[in-house]
């Protein structure tokens, strides 16, 4: 179908795009993987879009004090490429590189895919288990808050109006850490039905440090911090793995769809974070 | 899709039946309400704005209540189509009293089609949790100003809210 009329703009700055956001009434167009369709269907009619693509210095990935910092704009593909992410934050690449296919890939980008905030997207996961931040900036200035405050609830985000995600800052993973994302793929949409990231670090022969975050499960991503607590400490044997990954979907009110029930939900949430801590622990040295 | 639920109101079961049938009361509270109008008795005509995220769909549908057993249940039956799809919903509200709150629980079939069923099954449940959770946060909210209002009277009145058009 063919949208409704809009104006467009399409800024070549920073502070030109933030000026035209600051009346709050203009929706921002990054990638376009979740606006344009909804546009198509009719479902969204935004009446002024303003496109992202031409602001150059929205793209970088860089390293700055410790931290990679990912450009809202860089897309899935710039990511899951990226010698600087794949050296030192493989996670994300990881992720970066299960989402959707290799033309959404090409067009999607962080910074959208995170606005949105859909409650199975990929990203999320990853970016709970890093403690990543979310830089956000407007016209009247820039906030910097973390992943979990980011993360209102299902399609809701800490974003006021006029406000855009400037980068994503995620920390440089130690060269002995294991990291991994194991989703269970829906086949048509690409998106998770679970999906469970994780980053370990072991010492002296046990888990020193772990990290788990699940997307899919619920109508948030969300930290498993229990299961972090049962894993840390122990040596991280297949039982140490099942018992942790067995609390996961604990307390969680989960999603129900057409392609999977509550109770399938939380059974492969613990599975996939079996296999998850699994791979993670055995990439750790 | 079914849905299911519970939610505690910090008042007693009389005063939540009353305020959970009220319909100024449902029209601040409910999401994206614009216009709820009584067109006979224990039935309503609504218009709703739901904006969630980038989707947003004018809805125009009637709520009825039914089976009223006060203070204890009532039976809410709720259908609206607009442009985006429409959508059938009919529920049982179970009141209990637990202390000093009351435990409200709801029970019901929810039925979503056109465009928006089409696309969007795979967010019509956490949609649906959004909505029902962003009611009752709502009600939780503006009955507790109220009791600290009645509990505090040396304190200036709240500025009295605009009550939508009734007639």
């Amino acid at each position: 179908m063919i949208p409704q009329n809009f104006e467009y703009s399409s800024p070549n700055n920073l502070n030109e795009a933030l000026a035209l956001l600051a009346d709050g009434n203009a929706k921002v167009l990054a990638g376009g993987m979740s606006l344009i369709p909804l546009m198509k269907l009719r479902l969204a009619a935004p009446e002024h879009l303003v496109d992202l693509g031409r602001v150059a210095d929205l793209k970088s990935i860089r390293e700055e004090g410790g931290s990679i910092r990912i450009g809202a704009t860089a897309t899935h593909y710039d990511i899951e490429s990226s010698p600087l992410v794949r050296g030192k934050c493989p996670l994300l690449a990881e992720a970066a590189s299960n989402i959707g296919d290799v033309q959404v890939r090409n067009m999607g980008t962080i910074g959208g895919s995170i606005a949105h905030a859909d409650p199975a997207a990929d990203y999320p996961a990853s970016l709970l288990a890093l403690e990543a931040q979310v830089r956000i900036a407007s016209a009247k200035g820039e906030r910097t808050v973390t992943i979990e405050q980011f993360l209102v609830d299902a399609l809701t985000t800490a974003l006021e109006p006029g406000e855009i995600v400037r980068e994503i800052i995620v920390p440089v993973e130690p060269a002995n850490a294991g990291v991994s994302y194991q989703k269970m793929v829906q086949p048509a949409s690409g998106f998770a039905i679970v999906g469970a990231a994780v980053r370990v670090r072991k010492s002296g022969g046990k888990v020193a440090f772990a990290r788990v975050g699940v997307t899919g499960l619920a109508a948030k991503a969300f930290r498993a911090a229990r299961v972090e607590k049962l894993l840390e400490g122990t040596s991280g044997s297949a039982a140490d793995v099942q018992k942790a990954a067995a609390v996961v979907s604990d307390g969680a009110d989960a999603n129900s769809d057409l392609h999977a029930s509550a109770s399938y939900r939380q059974q492969m949430a613990k599975v996939y974070t079996a296999r998850a801590l699994t791979q993670a622990l055995s990439r750790a040295s | 899709m079914r849905i299911s639920g519970s939610y505690a109101l910090p008042v007693t079961p009389e005063r939540a039946y009353d305020l959970l049938q009220d319909p100024v009361v449902l029209a601040q509270c409910m999401p994206g309400t614009e216009r709820l109008v009584r067109i006979g008795s224990d039935e309503y005509e609504m218009k709703m704005k739901m904006v969630i995220s980038a989707v947003q769909g004018l809805f125009a549908g009637k709520v009825r209540i039914a089976d009223q057993k006060p203070p204890e249940q009532f039976r809410l039956i709720v259908e609206g189509s607009g442009k985006v799809g429409f959508m059938r919903g009919d529920g049982l509200l179970t009141l209990s009293s637990a202390s000093a709150t009351t435990e409200v629980h709801y029970e019901g079939e929810v039925h979503v089609g056109g465009v928006i069923a089409g696309v969007g099954q795979r967010l019509l449940d956490t949609t649906a949790k959004i909505v029902i959770r962003r009611f009752f946060e709502k009600l939780a909210a503006s009955v507790s100003q109220t009791a600290q209002a009645a509990a505090a009277p040396l304190s200036p009145p709240p500025p009295t809210n605009s009550a939508p058009d009734s007639d």
